[in-house]
């Protein structure tokens, strides 16, 4: 088992260095250049040369790429041609908002997903388990920016319960920091409520028609009893998609943060592409690929605990 | 007695209150104060730098507006007034000598008074190629910089060039001597605290979110600013910007979405106000290198079958002016005869067509910007399309990113592209970017004609009002004859501000006026 877990973080950090490459190929593979970004429209060509001498941009490709990659192993994420900032100390600024929206929307979507699922499976075909089913074909179909400026609309400006955007700090207070993530976590999780709920439905459907529920059922434990057994027996795939759906919350927050002009991660990583920043650009996805490697990492662990088939496998 | 709602909003509020009422006490919602002395106004982008002299954004300038001045200013009408100067330069008879007297009562923010030695250290630094700031290639004609005393300052030229004086109202600053070295670029970049002589002291900038600025307590202009804080904050999504300023969490926002600017100027609470830049033009950059754009009539057939008129309105909803030539119809260089030459007929236009190389049918493709900048030039590039085709003519619309389209245009790459171009509001900038050689856009035409660059370079050498306008029209006149450049029109800066503003003034250069606002 312990060898299978330092193979799987092996083959994550594998991952995480092929994506680094890969990252360093395509920013470096557009046509344009930071320096016409910084240097404007009507810089001279010398300009532009200059710039990029002063910055290593006309150094080959695989000399930059060793250059960043061992000053990121040293945690040396660079400072932006760009802005003139730390990068590290940006991602380490903007991290904090992102997670928070991140992680309230993955809560909501868990409790809320896993909740109508379970509720949806015990009775198939009844009035919830048809509502529900509405419910996500609307969940899933609505786009979350979409979703975002109908809440602004009716929450901030016609009603005025909420501020139409911004951040606030846990350290604002607790009921600042809420007003500020409730309408973009909530615009982030319909989505995933909606997924996880379809999934955690079926999977514990599909378990509670297997052979041993029904030998459970004739042995005499009570529903609570065989409904618990059956979910921890469905989870394993809820727990994959859940961790999936995770990490594509990150992507996802791309445009929440833009909709609620909330100064997070993904907000810097738009600017960073618009404006060429290319450091800080990598150092952003290069994160967000190893929250989505990790995130995957923990699901398939967990999975091992939860299922002694896998564990035997091992 | 308790009363219950009767209408549909209120008991949807009362609903969804009290829903919510234990999760989020009234009393803290909306916590972000925008009454007392602080003025909060909204920019589209996120900005680079502070820094003027490597400023590129336009709407961003306002930020090196509030921290730096300068000698002279143009005001929110386009009018060139003296600054830090006591009043408009002395210029020698051969045009390349200019001599300023500088005001005795300005001092930095660092209590430092400002000096003539201050001016020349300012454009000393700007100057040297090895500082690599993005504006010096506006500056280069001036040889050198010389202190006479120390409130006289006088500047030489290589040849004589009257713009200069225009560029220095948005692209460069005056800060204390010995401060670039003292502080390094950075600081100016992105904290340029104590360093300028302008109604905001430079106080916090958090990335992503908002910059903001105090009001300068010993500013030159007595009572100015009338407020205690500026906040400049970065909303880039229209819809939220527009909400920020409908629940007063804003005071002002720029480039508010077309689409909805005259709906929203009525809102209760809300005004607004919008008015012509004597300097962004939306251009299309024809390469007259390239066919079909290598044929005079083909140019001509374009740009008459395009109906600017409607663009205008129906496209843009009032929010850019028609115009066929490189100049705004509003200025007072603008050459109505020549705008006709090139203005929409559809007969002229089919009749040129037929005297061209491609009276059979042309195809070309054009490039558009991808993210809106000001306009969203893709609704015009619909509008053209659909257009041309009535005269036979197919569009092949093709999309790019910012840097791409430019970098298209820089090399002439490009049959036509299609940008909101930002200048300074010079009359002759435009034309001598896009229509002289050697000029950084001059690919994006290919147009070289001896003639227009002799009466530009005529223009440069006069200081007259009455006879740049001569030479300025001569120049339309050529571009009407050649039509080296599509124009269709120029951009109108527009505001919304909450109506419990006042002394707010939309300004032509684009940028916000936020100086003499009343919070």
């Amino acid at each position: 088992m312990l060898s299978l877990v330092a193979g799987r973080i092996l083959s994550s950090i594998g991952t995480l260095l092929f994506v680094g490459l890969a990252l360093f190929a395509l920013t470096r593979s557009g046509p344009g250049s930071p320096a016409r970004i910084v240097l404007g429209a009507d810089a001279t060509t010398e300009q532009i040369a200059q710039f990029e001498q002063t910055h290593g941009l006309d150094r080959p490709f695989l000399s930059q790429y060793a250059s960043w990659l061992g000053d990121v192993m040293r945690g040396d994420f660079g400072k932006s041609f760009v802005t003139g900032r730390d990068v590290a100390t940006d991602i380490v600024g903007a991290l904090p908002v992102t997670l928070s929206i991140v992680l309230f929307a993955f809560a909501i979507a868990l409790v809320c997903g896993v909740g109508i699922g379970v509720l949806a499976a015990l009775r198939p075909g009844g009035a919830f388990d048809r509502l529900s089913r509405f419910a996500a074909v609307l969940g899933l179909s609505i786009p979350a920016f979409w979703l975002g400026i109908v809440l602004i609309r009716f929450l901030a400006v016609d009603l005025r319960w909420l501020p139409p955007g911004g951040y606030f700090p846990l350290s604002a207070g607790l009921s600042l920091h809420l007003q500020s993530i409730l309408m973009p976590s909530v615009s982030l999780a319909v989505y995933y409520i909606a997924v996880l709920a379809r999934m955690t439905q079926a999977s514990l459907q599909e378990t509670l028609r297997g052979d041993y529920v029904r030998t459970a059922r004739a042995m005499g434990l009570s529903s609570s009893q065989v409904v618990f057994y059956a979910l921890v027996n469905a989870l394993p795939p809820v727990i994959n998609l859940a961790a999936l759906s995770f990490g594509y919350m990150f992507g996802w927050a791309l445009i929440i943060e833009q909709v609620f002009n909330i100064p997070g991660l993904s907000r810097a990583l738009l600017n960073a592409i618009s404006q060429r920043d290319f450091l800080l650009l990598q150092g952003i996805v290069f994160l967000f690929t190893a929250i989505f490697v990790f995130a995957n990492l923990g699901a398939d662990l967990l999975n091992r605990l939860l299922d002694p088939r896998q564990r035997a496998a091992a | 007695m308790l009363t219950v709602p009767t209408n549909r909003r209120a008991f949807l509020a009362a609903a969804a209150g009290g829903a919510l009422g234990g999760l989020l006490p009234a009393s803290l919602l909306h916590a972000q104060p925008t009454s007392g002395k602080t003025l909060t106004i909204v920019l589209p982008s996120n900005p680079i730098t502070i820094d003027p002299i490597n400023q590129l954004n336009h709407d961003a300038m306002v930020l090196g507006q509030t921290v730096f001045e300068n000698l002279v200013e143009y005001d929110v009408d386009g009018v060139l007034k003296p600054q830090l100067a006591k009043a408009l330069p002395v210029i020698s008879a051969d045009k390349k000598t200019y001599t300023f007297d500088l005001r005795d009562d300005v001092t930095f923010h660092n209590g430092k008074k400002m000096t003539a030695e201050d001016v020349k250290y300012s454009f000393d630094y700007l100057l040297d190629p090895a500082n690599k700031a993005a504006r010096r290639s506006l500056f280069t004609r001036i040889t050198k910089v010389t202190v006479l005393d120390p409130l006289k300052v006088q500047f030489e030229l290589s040849e004589p060039y009257g713009p200069w004086l225009y560029f220095l109202t948005k692209y460069m600053g005056i800060y204390p001597a010995g401060s670039r070295k003292e502080h390094g670029d950075d600081y100016f970049k992105s904290r340029p605290a104590g360093v300028g002589t302008g109604f905001g002291v430079f106080e916090e900038w958090k990335p992503n979110d908002y910059i903001s600025f105090r009001k300068n307590p010993n500013y030159w202009r007595k009572g100015l600013p009338h407020w205690d804080r500026l906040v400049v904050k970065m909303i880039p999504e229209d819809a939220t910007r527009v909400a920020y300023l409908l629940t007063g969490q804003v005071d002002l926002i720029s480039a508010p979405p077309p689409r909805e600017f005259n709906r929203l100027k009525t809102m209760p609470g809300v005004t607004g106000a919008s008015r012509p830049t004597l300097g962004g033009a939306l251009l299309m950059y024809t390469n007259n290198l390239k066919a079909p754009f290598d044929d005079v009539n083909f140019r001509k057939a374009v740009s008459c079958a395009i109906d600017r008129k409607t663009i205008g309105e129906k496209v843009y909803y009032g929010l850019l002016e028609p115009s066929a030539v490189p100049a705004p119809s509003r200025g007072w260089w603008f050459n109505a005869e020549a705008d006709k030459e090139l203005a929409f007929d559809i007969d002229k236009a089919k009749a040129m067509l037929a005297k061209s190389k491609y009276a059979t049918g042309a195809e070309f493709d054009l490039s558009i910007q991808a993210e809106p900048y000001l306009l969203d030039t893709k609704d015009a590039a619909i509008f053209v399309q659909a257009q041309l085709a009535k005269i036979g003519i197919k569009v092949n619309l093709k999309v790019y990113e910012f840097s791409v389209l430019i970098q298209q245009a820089i090399r002439g790459e490009h049959q036509a592209a299609l940008q909101v171009f930002m200048s300074p509001g010079e009359p002759s900038y435009i034309m001598q970017v896009c229509l002289t050689p050697e000029q950084v856009l001059s690919k994006s035409t290919g147009y070289n004609n001896p003639e227009f660059n002799q009466t530009l370079a005529a223009a440069f050498a006069e200081t007259e009002e009455a006879k740049l306008k001569e030479a300025y029209g001569k120049l339309q006149a050529l571009a009407a004859r050649d039509a080296p450049i599509g124009v269709l029109g120029y951009v109108h800066a527009s505001n919304l501000w909450r109506q419990a503003l006042q002394d707010v003034k939309v300004n032509q250069g684009l940028t916000i006026a936020p100086g003499e606002i009343k919070v």
